[in-house]
């Protein structure tokens, strides 16, 4: 009797666990338990172009929300990648923004950071960069009529799910099947699933999924899928998101005192926060002695290739040495770096080089200073390196 | 016998007061954390690293070219406060909670008080219930030492005024002052997550050092697991990884979301451990 | 009132034991008793027995009967199982098999309703260095549900009082000589009316002074008829406070009873000096006694029945020449070292 009482005991916390585990795990079962929603049956084109027309009639829902960035692309690890507002940390791990669309001239996006936050607020012609980090509130002038329009901002075109999704779309030509797949659940809502599938054999990307709302046609994820891999490549869509008009506070943004103000012009600000100098951040690259990135080929087999600037030139080990003064790890440089590490040596009738392979994306730098990259296998990249 | 009539003169009061009972041994409970020495110190660092943070900022920021977060500690006096919670939040404090929460029970068993609280009788459901609810007076109090001592060095120290929020918005003083009384009372749940795994520790062992420094470990170990990108997965279910939430008071708008997620973190943690530490301790041998 | 009862060899099961009544349980019988409540006696056991992880077992079968009123005297070497018997009476350590009850509550379920009954020093004292002799009672006080905070002041007083640590009430614990601590130890028993108390080796480690104030302390207690339960592994204690007695040896009750009754199941033996030891031994044999022996100038025997002057006079005719001739009756001591065996071996 008294080992029965123990038992009950220590069921208690069991119970515990289980409650615990049953409150986590909670959103999955009751997606499972109430199975794929079922919208109105609309076929692929009536449905891109209902959300065409919406999209580009502008007559988007006020809404707000929460935007998970997730990406497992296999590269090789970036550890301290520069925090949640660096370009290269939205490469690995998993990315939290808020957004909150007032229209198309009132638009807040949010990164938050411990203690620290970056926020684009866009309100009617002005367009603020706020750095808490830096103490710093960037005015962004000379914005083209467009400003108001969330994709005239490129930072935010990488992020939000509607300029993914539009991003996707334009990519998709004779080049690419499109189908609807079974309905899906998206932050809670009943969501199209668009799925993009490439018929080029050397792409690396098996299938695009584009989750549209069934009741406002906004876009709500769009997951990347890699050749041979069950879960997405990269994934970025809304986690919660509601259709009320949000507060009109999130878009009235003053400098507050005692914070540093500078001005710039719109292009500068895509090279992301810490971009602002030009001398690091992505587009760095074309800040050196190269020439500008190009792009070969056409549909999914597109190759972008760089001619790589003096220092890479035949000694990568050197760039992995100026790598290691690059501060805080982000900037081309530690992406180079990281790179090398990984690099197998390859040669062919296109010359020599070295190759880096990850799930998605595949690179080729070649001994004489060329880098090329794309989503495909690396035979695309040899015959682009041999097509000069 | 004279027991006879006591008890039956007890009975009304019985009646009267499990309420006012427990609320003496709580009050017993306190008065022991707080009246010992060992427990004396630990408050008194608590309280002394935010003067220093303080000053060591008010000497950085005479410097001249100081970083942002120094000039943005030395533009107003009240952001000391988030700032000491911020960089206390990682180890001082929990360190601090669990010496408390870890001693709480293995602390009385190698003392061997245990055994004369339990044959007071304390009961085991209601010792272990009024430790945890010590624990969780301590961690409030830890959480607002650190912030009172800020505030007062920061008025001391630092100029005061409507206060910037990470978001850039600035609000008066005293929505401030709001704003650091929410993230006492959130970082307190978050210690209070803690002191539940710490108490469940203290229940497993008579060595009070083991309960302790399983609990340190255990915060050290699921830090150092964040920090790894391969892990990230794991983030979500590190008990660490919300703590920092409590900056959450300091967005416009206040990012409850993320805050409302942490506590429920908070509260799961604290029930496992919690249900764990009850079905142990109201049915261990006590042999010491 | 129970007859002495010796158990077989161990290994066996205790024989069943006649009660207050006469009448003879079995086990089972005993065990209902001690379940519904056993209102005769402060402390009742059935089978009552402690298997620790490792396979260890502490205690055994164990069935205690400890009258009301009664000073009962626990009796064992160390680590024959008195503490543990004693933590199983307190709800500190769970039986793993049989029944206990303590003031007619079932153990450990009974723990909120009988243990504020009970005063109990378990295992030497152990307090808060760094609180005061009275903080620390204020402490066990407060944890008491049924205790009431009005008086607990008064209460502390009179316990500080009475085993003489008033004027130390205030010193820290810390700074308490070992005396004194066990004199806090047994206030903090004395914190309410009590109808048991349960001590534990309460002189353990006190000396010649400290022991004769326990003592006397026990005896005022028991005369306010108040039932007390004191273990000890000294006999001489035991006999001069006990009314009662139970035996301990490696887990096992081997007798429990009266202490006057405890040396009757003993035999009494008849012992003869002479210098023709193998012709008394005969004479003895002659009497049909048992046990008989010789050697170098003494015969011994069991008396049994046999009126001594008898021998004598028998002897004195068959022409053996008696030195000496005793009848011995054997102390406690002899039985209680009988029972739980010779030496200082700490049995396990």
């Amino acid at each position: 009797m008294r080992s029965g009482t123990r038992a009950v005991r220590w069921g208690v916390p069991v119970a515990a666990v289980a409650v615990v585990a049953g409150v986590v795990a909670a959103g999955p079962v009751i997606a499972a338990v109430q199975g794929e929603p079922s919208l109105p049956r609309r076929t692929a084109a009536e449905l891109l172009a209902d959300a065409a027309e919406k999209w580009q009639s502008g007559r988007l829902p006020q809404m707000s929300g929460t935007i998970v960035e997730t990406a497992s692309l296999g590269l090789p690890a970036l550890p301290a990648a520069g925090g949640a507002t660096s370009p290269l940390g939205l490469l690995s791990g998993s990315h939290q923004a808020k957004v909150w669309y007032g229209g198309p001239d009132r638009l807040r996006l949010m990164v938050p950071d411990e203690m620290n936050e970056s926020d684009l607020v866009v309100n009617g012609d002005q367009v603020w960069w706020w750095d808490s980090a830096a103490n710093t509130a960037t005015r962004v002038k000379g914005a083209p009529d467009g400003a108001g329009r969330p994709d005239a901002v490129p930072y935010a075109k990488t992020v939000t799910p509607a300029q993914a999704a539009e991003e996707a779309l334009r990519a998709a030509g004779t080049d690419t099947e499109i189908a609807i797949s079974e309905d899906a659940t998206v932050a809670g809502r009943a969501a199209y699933q668009v799925v993009l599938t490439p018929k080029e054999a050397g792409s690396l990307v098996k299938e695009v999924r584009l989750a549209i709302d069934g009741e406002t046609l906004v876009p709500l994820r769009v997951q990347l899928y890699a050749k041979g891999t069950a879960e997405p490549a990269f994934e970025v869509g809304f986690d919660s998101v509601t259709f009320t008009p949000p507060a009109a506070e999130n878009f009235a943004f003053t400098p507050p005192p005692g914070a540093k103000v500078e001005e710039t012009t719109a292009p500068s600000i895509a090279r992301g926060p810490h971009g602002k100098d030009g001398k690091d951040g992505m587009d760095g690259v074309d800040g050196h002695d190269g020439a500008a990135p190009r792009v070969v080929g056409d549909g999914w087999d597109r190759v972008v290739v760089v001619s790589l600037p003096k220092g890479f030139e035949g000694d990568l080990a050197g760039a992995a040495d100026r790598a290691k003064g690059a501060r805080d790890g982000d900037g081309v440089a530690s992406l180079a770096n990281g790179m090398v590490k990984v690099a197998t040596p390859v040669s062919g009738e296109w010359g020599s080089g070295r190759l880096i392979r990850t799930k998605l994306v595949t690179a080729l730098l070649t001994d004489d200073g060329r880098m090329f990259a794309g989503a495909v296998t690396p035979e695309v990249l040899y015959a682009a390196a041999a097509a000069k | 016998m004279s027991s006879h009539e006591t008890l039956a003169h007890a009975a009304p009061l019985r009646a009267a007061g499990p309420a006012r009972a427990a609320a003496r041994l709580l009050a017993s409970e306190t008065a022991l954390t707080f009246r010992r020495p060992r427990h004396l110190a630990l408050l008194a660092v608590l309280a002394v690293v935010p003067v220093l943070i303080g000053v060591a900022v008010r000497i950085a920021s005479t410097d001249g070219d100081a970083g942002p977060i120094i000039a943005r500690v030395a533009g107003n006096g009240l952001v000391l406060a988030f700032t000491s919670l911020s960089a206390m939040l990682p180890l001082i404090l929990p360190l601090a909670v669990s010496v408390v929460a870890g001693d709480a029970v293995a602390g009385e068993a190698s003392q061997g008080t245990l055994r004369y609280l339990l044959t007071a009788p304390a009961g085991r459901g209601r010792l272990l219930a009024l430790k945890y609810a010590n624990v969780l007076v301590f961690c409030l109090a830890a959480c607002a030492l650190v912030v009172v001592s800020a505030l007062v060095a920061g008025l001391a120290l630092f100029p005061t005024g409507p206060v910037t929020l990470l978001s850039g918005t600035t609000v008066p003083f005293a929505e401030g002052l709001l704003r650091v009384g929410l993230a006492v009372l959130y970082a307190a749940a978050g210690m209070a997550a803690l002191g539940a795994l710490a108490l469940m520790f203290s229940t497993l062992t008579e060595n009070p050092i083991g309960a302790i420094a399983a609990s340190v470990v255990l915060v050290v170990v699921s830090q150092v697991l964040a920090v790894f990108p391969q892990l990230s997965a794991l983030r979500p279910f590190l008990l660490t990884s919300w703590w920092s939430a409590f900056d959450g008071v300091l967005r416009a708008p206040m990012d409850t979301g993320r805050m409302g997620t942490g506590l429920l973190v908070f509260a799961g943690y604290a029930a496992v451990s919690g249900a764990f530490a009850w079905a142990r301790f109201t049915s261990r041998d006590v042999t010491s | 009132m129970n007859r002495a009862t010796k158990a077989g060899p161990s290994g066996e099961a205790a024989p069943p034991h006649p009660d207050d009544h006469g009448t003879v349980y079995g086990p089972g019988a005993r065990a209902e008793r001690a379940a519904a409540g056993d209102t005769g006696h402060a402390i009742a056991t059935a089978g009552l027995t402690k298997r620790f992880r490792g396979g260890h077992v502490a205690v055994d079968d164990l069935h205690l009967a400890v009258p009301r009123g009664s000073v009962f005297g626990f009796l064992g070497p160390n680590g024959s199982g008195k503490t543990t018997t004693i933590r199983m009476l307190l709800g500190l350590v769970t039986p793993t098999s049989g029944r206990c009850s303590v003031l007619g509550e079932p153990m450990p379920d009974g723990v909120s309703r009988a243990l504020p009954r009970v005063g109990a020093l378990v295992e030497g004292p152990a307090f808060y260095p760094y609180l005061s002799g009275e903080a620390n009672l204020r402490r066990l006080d407060a944890a008491d549900p049924r205790s009431d905070p009005r008086t607990a002041a008064r209460r502390i007083g009179e316990a500080l009082d009475r085993v003489g640590l008033g004027n130390a009430a205030g010193k820290r614990y810390r700074a308490y000589s070992l005396g004194m601590r066990h004199r806090l130890a047994i206030a903090a028993t004395l914190l309410g009316p009590r109808e048991l108390l349960v001590l534990d080796e309460p002189t353990n480690g006190l000396d010649p002074q400290g022991t004769r104030e326990v003592r006397a302390l026990i005896k005022e207690v028991a005369a306010d008829g108040t039932t007390v339960f004191v273990s000890s592994h000294l006999l001489s204690e035991v006999e001069q406070m006990c009314t009662h007695v139970g035996v301990m040896r490696t887990g096992r009750l081997v007798a429990q009873g009266p202490i006057a009754e405890l040396h009757a199941g003993v035999a009494v033996s008849v012992r003869v000096e002479t210098p023709e030891a193998g012709a008394a031994a005969a004479v003895l044999a002659g009497f049909g006694l048992t046990a008989v022996s010789h050697a170098g100038g003494m015969a011994t025997a069991e008396l049994g029945d046999t009126p001594p002057e008898r021998i004598c006079a028998a002897l004195v005719e068959d022409g053996v020449a008696v030195r000496g001739f005793a009848v011995v009756r054997p102390s406690l001591e002899d039985v209680y070292v009988r029972l739980t065996g010779e030496g200082f071996d700490v049995e396990s």
